[in-house]
């Protein structure tokens, strides 16, 4: 405990001493996470988006030809099986040729002069079905082919592969710069670390001639670190919560056109897991490069 | 008459360094406790490695060397702090922290190994009033002369009580008058016990103290007398 606390105090000290390396490694952290912050949000809320683009993606199941309502029941409830299916909605006969003459009558068309009571579509009844995971589509899709009684399956499979490979893009793209970041800020917090250990040279040669243990030389320089990374999260941290739902209401208000497929996750939400996850990497960035520094300067 | 106790014993010690240069060969000797020995020698005779040894900075190339029964070429890195702790050290260059006052000084030696604050305060306070520093405990280092800077080393070096006190020129940059204040204080802390291992070169100490001389040539130990003297 004693240890810690000298460690703490010469910590702060350190950092202060060499306040300069400190700041460009606070800095720098700041960015990186900052940048990672940004990129969560863009993918968080982007995956939000396709979320909620998903449930409208629907597959329609037909059935066989005279088919009873019994077997359309048992179709149904093998479609529900599968963990993969969030939603199964039947559509009658009738509600389907209902759905088609409004949405016929609504261009003009006189459907009803021609067919009058009859309903051409008495064969296409049908399940729409909506999924969890776009991505699992076509499998779903073979699935459900394979089901006695089911006649025809329809599905926009480039809807949902075109959202699934954004969505991994914009993540394989976001976690290399970040990666780059994060070895950038580790590469910086090392050399903070190194410029205090260069600082601190004779006392640390003082004290191991005095018989300090290697983790009382080492905590200091450890705990440098740490607090870098730390103070380096908070910096973001605390930008994006003065930023983040101002900066959501400036999109809504300032592209309303597309504000049907504008979903946003909620700023609590978000920071649920971004505290948490900032002050971890943070945390974590300066925990590596201090160790890395110590390990190379610090050999007896 | 009580039985004597060794507490450094040198067999055969060679210290070879990388390049093949022999600071140390074949060095043979014996320290009691309590005793009070100069270790003298020109430049380049191996008395810097003969003290590093001690320390457990340098290790030895072939032979052993015990310190209070401990066989230094067996101590495993993670004993070596627990084992220096037993050593007091004292440098030529006087080596405190210029942003730290007298008591800081001397209290990093008792912080290092976990005193608990009231104590430290109480040893600090005692071992700064036997080197005379008592009224000066909140100056800084550039504020005190060399001696009072060396009488701040050696208080730090005594601090924590070590059987052992090891000084390795320590008049060297200081002038006759304050080297004699630092001898005495030396030879005082020997008085109550401490067994003191001075490294230098300043004869008129050595042959003025009439202590055991150990004379190192060349990395030889050609010369070891009981009340000795010592010609540059």
């Amino acid at each position: 405990m004693k240890t810690f606390q000298y460690g703490l105090k010469q910590g702060i000290k350190s950092i202060w001493q060499n306040r300069l390396f400190s700041l460009a490694a606070i800095g720098t952290i700041a960015i990186c996470l900052f940048l990672l912050g940004l990129f969560y949000a863009i993918i968080s809320n982007f995956e939000h988006m396709v979320y909620n683009a998903e449930s409208s993606v629907g597959v329609t199941v037909f059935f066989d030809a005279g088919i009873s309502q019994e077997q359309i029941d048992q179709i149904g409830r093998e479609i529900r099986a599968y963990k993969t299916v969030d939603k199964v909605t039947y559509v009658s006969a009738e509600e389907a040729w209902k759905k088609f003459q409004k949405e016929m009558n609504a261009e003009g068309g006189e459907l009803e002069d021609t067919f009058g009571e009859e309903n051409p579509l008495k064969d296409s009844a049908s399940y729409e079905v909506y999924l969890t995971d776009v991505s699992n589509q076509e499998n779903i899709v073979r699935a459900i082919q394979d089901i006695d009684g089911v006649r025809k399956v329809n599905s926009s499979n480039t809807v949902a592969d075109g959202l699934s490979s954004f969505n991994a893009l914009i993540a394989y793209i976001s976690a290399t710069i970040i990666l780059l970041l994060i070895l950038v800020s580790v590469f910086l917090i090392s050399s903070a670390v190194a410029a205090g250990i260069r600082v601190r040279k004779d006392e640390i040669s003082i004290m191991q001639y005095i018989g300090a243990t290697e983790t009382f030389v080492k905590m200091p320089f450890i705990i440098e670190g740490i607090f870098i990374g730390m103070i380096g999260a908070v910096v973001p941290l605390v930008v994006f919560w003065f930023v983040y739902e101002k900066l959501i209401d400036f999109i809504l208000t300032h592209f309303s056109a597309l504000s049907q497929w504008l979903t946003f996750v909620g700023a609590s939400e978000e920071f649920r897991v971004l505290i948490p996850m900032s002050l971890l990497v943070g945390v974590g960035i300066g925990f590596a490069g201090s160790a890395m520094s110590v390990r190379k300067h610090l050999v007896r | 008459m009580s039985k004597q106790e060794t507490l450094i014993r040198l067999q055969d010690v060679t210290v070879r360094y990388s390049k093949g240069t022999e600071a140390l060969r074949e060095v043979s000797l014996s320290v009691e406790k309590g005793e009070f020995v100069f270790v003298v020698g020109c430049s380049g005779s191996g008395k810097s490695t003969f003290i590093k040894t001690l320390l457990g900075e340098v290790p030895v190339s072939s032979g052993n060397i015990i310190v209070s029964q401990k066989r230094l070429d067996k101590l495993k890195r993670k004993e070596l702090p627990y084992y220096r702790r037993t050593l007091g050290v004292v440098f030529q260059e006087f080596r405190l922290l210029e942003d730290r006052n007298v008591y800081e000084n001397v209290a990093l030696a008792q912080r290092v190994i976990g005193v608990e604050n009231e104590r430290m305060k109480r040893n600090v306070s005692i071992m700064l009033e036997m080197v005379g520093l008592a009224q000066k405990s909140k100056a800084y280092p550039k504020e005190l002369s060399g001696g009072e800077q060396q009488r701040v080393a050696i208080a730090r070096a005594m601090v924590n009580r070590p059987g052992i006190l090891l000084a390795d020129e320590p008049t060297g940059n200081l002038d006759p008058e304050n080297s004699w204040e630092i001898m005495g204080l030396l030879d005082e802390m020997n008085k109550l016990g401490t067994t003191v291992v001075v490294v230098t070169h300043n004869n008129e100490i050595v042959n003025r103290m009439q202590k055991r001389v150990i004379t190192l040539n060349n990395g030889n130990l050609i010369k070891d007398e009981a009340q000795g003297g010592y010609v540059q």
